[in-house]
């Protein structure tokens, strides 16, 4: 919300400079975001008066103006349809820096030298408004700047409020935290009202059927107003509030609004349709156009202003089309009324409308300030619209609001912030926010109401600390709470599969969470969905269900990006629909992937990568956490390739599942080279983790090394012949390595060649040659019976 | 001059030049020179027939001893040169070999400092369902249904009545009812927001919050703690500014800006100078809060806060896109190695 600087000084009666208002608000909790000056374009600006004004030849858009700037007088080159001789305009001289950057220079226009310019508003940086030149009231004199001239040496407040603080949201309101700061009291605008012997009452008479949306609802009418521009002490207040002034009925309604918070609306009342006001929900299916031209279709959620039979304004929203405010108007109906924040909040959902108006009544306006507002703009109409007030208001206040009390124990308050305050100190400063204080122990506050958000002792302590300062609370260096920290399992897990895959070269990528549920389609898993009810955009309109659906889009970007060698995990949540108890479900996981080279160097050239290094990546985890031997069956998978795609188990437990990435799947993510990755369930595997490894001697009797080649069908798994192995050598083979893996040419087809090198050992004696030997053969037969090997003689 | 002082002299010569050869080959030439047979060594050597035999035994030694000496030297003198050239034949600039590491992604290393700092406060941490009800997400912390503070929440609403949370302040509703004071925690994760994505906001985000509830509990407390982990992140001598400021949950409330970590709150484009940098909210936990949860609010205070990951990684590595962080672009990635 934007408030002159100007209008805070004068309700305050302070002289403080611009910043100092700024910063103290900001330290109490308004906060001002930016401070804009009045006159930053008025710079050699001046006051002009137009002397001549003649055609230019070949041009029928511009004339040449001869204006007196006191000093000199000087030929112009104007374009605006209004101006005229006898005009007292803003001349911009040479140097001047206009808004949108101009700035005046000396410049042939047609031929003719200029090197001045007669401004707009919108030129002057005041209003939005291009139509033509700005004509200034005619007392002003010639030659003077135009900043001194229009006494416009003010700032633009602009304040960032908080939604608790409905008060604010007014000049007064934020003169009220100023003077609180300053231990000044508040200078409140007043009015002598002549009131006419003919009563408000003959003309309307105010009926509210639903009370608990209407408060109250005051209603006058001002006859014989004169519609035309505001004086400029009134223009320029509502110009540095960031209000374009329009005429001086509606400029009065919003400098009233502006000026106490409470918002107004000026009827024509010969246009309003009868006599009396009625307060009603709007029916269902009910037709109403908003006075911006639009028609809408109400239902009882929003709340009508009516004439008793057709409705004229959506309360506490905005006027209707039919009963506004006209160049015409002579006879006004004034309303200032309170309605319940939440009622308006529907409302204006409903209309989907936001105004200066809703936005107050959904905070909360103070109801017993509107008759006060109401005198004030009355007066306003009489001084500055020649309207004759009628006597007396139509006041419909079915349940005055009365103020709450609300008490404040001094020590309560001292114990909360950790500083010493006095009493006398918080009485002094609740007393300057007008609350009234009696009592010292504790000091019991009647709280006006404007204060909607103060409802108990905890909202006191706030407003004595915020008007003290939170630099008056000292920081504590004591540092209190439960002696003993822990770690939990949960964490320490997840940051240690972070350091072993980072250890290993993955790079860790971080997905927002958020799917496109085409992309799940793609996928073609029939995976339940948990869908975004208001999504942001189309493509975000669900919440993965796997972070294959994050991994995917990355690995397109960043082969668009030409990154075509990628090792990635995550570490994530994937979301599915609500259980049975209405609880959200969402599943830990890690997906590990890579795609195209292994990084490589110049002596171990980079080669493709492969399911292998997938898996080498996860061998390094169960390495880590000691997880039990995985198996892998052979899954159905639907983007994952078949006959590639494994589901992986441990101890019986279902752990997730590793595969190549289907191509076909892979085109329509725009990934067209392979891609093999990992989805992990983290629970199951931190049920695994947590395995103390418990010592083993050290050897000290020497190991016999054994290599075997064997050829075997391409379909035995290597995993099961080192199992064989193991299990026939009962404990005495102390390791089993594949060292060479071989199918191809000198191999019949549909065969592979195994060479795994074996060591013997025993940890309790020296195995014996003819010992070992035994062993071999044992292992030999074995794998002859077992996977119909044929054992190779070394020397081949 | 004596043969023996002429043998004294030559070594001295001799020993000197060799420790100044430049070169294999210099020491290759200083050797024939000086041990050759036409060198002065020999000459000495071949001289000895015509000395008296009281001499001839001494010089003899003597004459022999530089000898060896000299060969020795000779010797060492070329086996260091010879070390030196192997050594040389080793390119120590070409690239290591061997496994690259990978990066951490930057949100979450910022947010495990963030945590760990805290740690060493004593803050244990806790974590909480993303998707939650509006009674953890809102009712629990103080926003009334229908109330115009759940306007600056951005809300994603999912199916079966459930939002996506907006903070992860719900945790510290939870932890409430779970546990008994005193408890220190904080609530790191993610959170959502139906924000328009832009170069300053994104659906998602990280949140460390954090808070303390026990006896006696006050303000002074909250500033300390705060003052503390601004002091261990960001580094000494940074000011912290307290403005108030409005959170349904926590009253009185509190913004905080920091000196400017870049000019030090001189002014400069980070800080758009202001020189200074908003990096995080806090209060004292609202009654209502503590209320709703069980407890007697007279008897308990405690005080919260929350820390925007997001925003402080992009200040402290001035990253001047959110989107980059969730692109994921790997060249990105591995610049916070
Ligand atoms: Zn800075």
């Amino acid at each position: 919300m934007k408030i002159s600087y100007q209008w805070l000084l004068e309700l305050t009666g302070l002289d403080w400079p611009v910043d100092q208002v700024a910063d103290r608000l900001t330290l109490c909790g308004t906060a001002c975001e930016d401070i804009v000056s009045t006159a930053r374009h008025m710079k050699n600006v001046v006051v002009g008066e137009v002397r001549d004004l003649k055609p230019i030849e070949g041009a029928d858009k511009i004339r040449l103006a001869t204006v007196s700037i006191g000093s000199e007088t000087m030929d112009v080159v104007c374009g605006a349809p209004n101006v005229a001789v006898g005009q007292k305009v803003p001349v911009a001289t040479l140097g001047a820096e206009l808004a949108g950057g101009l700035t005046i220079k000396k410049t042939k226009i047609r031929g003719v030298e200029s090197s001045a310019m007669i401004c707009s508003q919108a030129e002057l940086g005041l209003s939005d408004d291009h139509a033509g030149i700005w004509v200034l009231e005619a007392d002003l004199t010639v030659g003077e700047s135009l900043v001194t001239a229009l006494d416009y040496d003010d700032y633009i407040l602009d304040f960032e409020l908080t939604p608790n603080r409905a008060d604010s949201m007014s000049a007064i309101g934020i003169a009220r935290d100023l003077a609180a700061l300053a231990g000044v009291r508040i200078n409140y605008p007043t009015y002598a009202i002549n009131e006419d012997t003919e009563l408000s009452s003959d003309h309307v008479s105010v009926a509210i059927q639903d009370t608990d949306a209407c408060g109250r609802f005051t209603a006058r009418v001002i006859k014989g107003v004169t519609i035309g521009p505001s004086p400029w002490w009134l223009q320029k207040k509502l110009i540095a509030s960031g209000i374009r002034p329009i005429s001086n009925i509606v400029d009065i309604t919003n400098y009233i609004l502006l000026e106490t918070g409470n918002p107004l609306h000026a009827f024509d009342l010969d246009l309003f349709g009868s006599n009396q006001v009625l307060v009603r929900r709007a029916h269902d299916g009910e037709k109403f156009t908003t006075l911006d031209g639009k028609e809408h279709t109400l239902t009882p959620d929003v709340l009508m202003i009516t004439n008793g039979t057709e409705s004229v304004g959506a309360g506490g929203v905005m006027g209707g089309l039919d009963s506004e405010v006209k160049d015409s108007t002579t006879n006004i109906l004034l309303e200032v009324a309170y309605f319940d924040p939440s009622v308006i909040r529907k409302s204006r959902r409903h209309l989907g409308l936001v105004t200066e108006a809703s936005q107050r009544f959904e905070k909360g306006v103070d109801p017993n300030n509107a008759v006060h507002a109401s005198n004030r703009a009355a007066y306003l109409f009489q001084e500055l619209c020649g309207g004759k007030v009628l006597g007396g208001i139509v006041d419909n206040y079915p349940k005055p609001f009365a103020p709450r009390q609300v008490n404040l124990r001094p020590d309560r308050c001292r114990a909360i912030l950790g500083a010493e305050f006095s009493a006398g100190r918080m009485k002094e400063i609740l007393g300057n926010l007008e609350f009234e204080v009696s009592g010292s122990d504790p000091i019991e506050c009647l709280v006006p109401t404007f204060r909607h958000d103060i409802t108990r002792e905890i909202d006191l302590i706030e407003e004595v600390a915020r008007i003290e300062g939170y630099d008056a609370i000292d920081d504590a260096d004591i540092n209190s709470g439960p002696l003993f920290t822990p770690i939990h399992l949960e964490d320490r897990f997840i940051d240690d599969v972070r350091r072993v895959m980072t250890s290993a070269g993955y790079d860790e990528m971080l997905g927002h969470g958020l799917a496109h549920s085409k992309d799940a389609a793609r996928l073609e898993a029939d995976v339940p969905q948990l869908k975004i009810i208001n999504p942001v955009s189309e493509d975000l309109d669900i919440m993965r269900n796997s972070l294959v659906l994050s991994a995917l889009p990355v690995v397109a970007h960043n082969i668009a990006h030409r990154n075509l060698d990628l090792q990635l995990f995550e570490i994530g949540k994937a979301y599915f629909p609500p259980d049975n108890s209405g609880a959200g479900r969402e599943e830990d996981r890690l997906l590990v992937l890579v795609t195209g080279s292994t990084p490589g160097s110049w002596r171990d050239k980079p080669r493709p990568c492969d399911f292998h290094d997938l898996a080498g990546a996860l061998e390094n985890l169960r390495g880590h956490f000691r997880w039990p031997q995985p198996s892998f069956e052979p899954a159905t998978v639907p983007y994952l390739e078949t006959g590639q795609s494994f589901a992986i188990s441990l101890e019986g437990r279902s752990a997730g599942v590793m595969g190549a990435l289907d191509p076909a799947t892979g085109r329509k993510f725009d990934i067209k080279q392979p891609v093999f990755l990992a989805e992990l369930q983290l629970s199951s595997l931190l049920a695994l983790s947590d395995r103390q490894p418990v010592f083993t001697p050290l050897p000290i009797y020497p190991a016999a090394p054994r290599d075997l080649a064997m050829i075997v069908s391409e379909s035995v798994r290597v995993g099961d012949i080192i199992d064989e192995i193991r299990s026939v050598a009962g404990g005495l083979a102390e390791s089993v390595e594949l060292f060479d893996l071989y199918t191809g040419k000198q191999i019949p087809k549909g065969k592979k060649s195994v060479a795994v090198a074996i060591s013997y050992r025993s940890p309790e004696r020296s195995l014996s040659s003819e010992e070992v030997e035994q062993k071999q053969q044992d292992v030999i037969a074995a794998l002859k019976q077992k996977f119909n090997a044929d054992i190779r003689d070394k020397q081949e | 001059m004596s043969l023996a002082e002429e043998i004294v002299q030559l070594e001295e010569e001799a020993l000197e030049r060799i420790g100044s050869a430049d070169s294999l080959d210099s020491l290759g030439e200083l050797k024939v020179r000086y041990l050759g047979r036409k060198g002065p060594v020999m000459a000495i050597l071949k001289s000895l027939g015509q000395l008296p035999p009281d001499q001839r035994k001494e010089i003899g030694a003597r004459a022999n001893a530089l000898r060896s000496k000299l060969e020795a030297r000779f010797e060492e003198a070329a086996r260091a040169f010879e070390e030196t050239t192997e050594a040389a034949s080793i390119d120590p600039t070409l690239p290591g070999t061997g496994n690259r590491i990978g990066a951490v992604h930057v949100v979450n290393q910022v947010m495990d400092e963030i945590c760990r700092t805290f740690y060493g406060m004593g803050f244990e941490i806790a974590h909480g369902p993303h998707v939650e009800t509006d009674h953890y997400n809102f009712e629990a912390l103080n926003f009334p249904p229908d109330h115009p503070a759940r306007d600056m929440q951005d809300t994603f609403f999912v199916e079966g009545d459930l939002v996506l949370r907006t903070h992860t302040t719900p945790v510290q509703a939870r932890e409430l009812e779970r546990r008994q004071p005193p408890m220190k925690i904080i609530t790191p994760g993610k959170t959502f927001r139906n924000e328009e994505i832009s170069t300053r906001a994104h659906v998602s985000f990280h949140q460390v919050d954090g808070f303390l509830v026990d006896e006696g509990v006050s303000m002074a407390d909250l500033k300390g703690v705060l003052v503390a982990f601004c002091k261990a992140f960001f580094g000494e001598g940074l000011k912290l500014k307290f403005r108030p400021s409005f959170f349904p949950f926590t009253e009185p409330s509190a913004e905080v800006d920091i000196n400017c970590f870049l000019c030090r709150g001189e002014g400069c484009q980070l800080c758009k100078y202001s020189g200074w940098l908003e990096i995080l909210g806090c209060g004292m936990i609202h009654p209502n809060v503590l209320e709703t949860a069980g407890y007697d609010a007279e008897k308990y205070t405690g005080y919260a806060f929350g820390i925007g990951v997001e925003r402080i990684a992009m200040l402290k590595y001035h990253i001047n896109d959110i989107r980059l962080l969730f692109n994921n672009n790997v060249r990105f990635l591995r610049q916070f190695l």
